[in-house]
């Protein structure tokens, strides 16, 4: 997704959700997880839901705007977040594309593909932007 | 019991096994079967989201721990692009 962000936030605008841990040590840890070092309890307050965040970012450097979802998860029931999850809402406030459920069917390329079917594509290494196949 | 009811039982049981070992296989391990039924499954009837609805309006705190702001604030200029997800 920082691709993705990297190759269209002069088009559209983004924002990642950090909706519950999907994989804590005290429920479903990933072995990849402890590879990684990358070790969490599920948060039981808000603060330390945000200090996971923090780490998160600070970590993997990641650039794009930032929000946590509450302690009563209203974005993740929302949104049907959990574990992952993309969406792209348009100008109009509507839900313009729906991801599927990750990480199965978490697939930054379809998001990509929406973008470049409005915006034309972009790469970093090109900037410039072919015409738009389409308006929207 | 009757032989049929023995052999239908037996058969049961060998095919709840096979599906265990197969799902073991592919999740990494036993352990992940357990996780995929206890935590993924519940949430895999979800998603009732479309293209063409409204996008739910949500209050969300910022990395800073004590500015919160809603998602629809960030839209309506340009299309926003929303990523869900957590740490691990």
């Amino acid at each position: 997704m920082v691709k993705i962000y990297n190759d269209y936030k002069d088009h559209a605008d983004f924002l990642t959700v950090y909706v519950r841990e999907a994989h804590p040590t005290d429920e479903w840890q990933m072995k990849s997880n402890v590879k990684e070092d990358v070790c969490y309890a599920q948060p039981k307050t808000l603060e330390q839901r945000v200090a996971i965040a923090n780490d998160f970012v600070q970590r993997q450097k990641y650039p794009l705007p930032f929000g946590i979802d509450d302690m009563s998860n209203t974005a993740d029931l929302a949104y049907s977040a959990w574990p992952e999850r993309l969406y792209v809402i348009d100008e109009h406030g509507r839900v313009a594309y729906a991801g599927g459920m990750g990480p199965f069917k978490y697939n930054p390329e379809e998001v990509r593909a929406w973008l470049a079917k409005r915006f034309g594509a972009v790469t970093q290494t090109s900037s410039t932007a072919a015409p738009p196949a389409a308006k929207r | 019991m009757s032989r049929f009811w023995k052999w239908t039982l037996g058969s049961f049981l060998g095919l709840v096994v096979l599906v265990f070992a197969g799902l073991s296989f592919m999740a990494g391990s036993p352990r992940d079967v357990y996780g995929l039924v206890r935590y993924a499954l519940p949430h895999m009837h979800r998603g009732r989201l479309n293209p063409g609805d409204d996008a739910p309006d949500v209050r969300l705190l910022a990395l800073d721990g004590s500015n919160h702001f809603h998602l629809r604030e960030r839209t309506g200029a340009r299309p926003l692009v929303v990523v869900f997800g957590s740490y691990t």
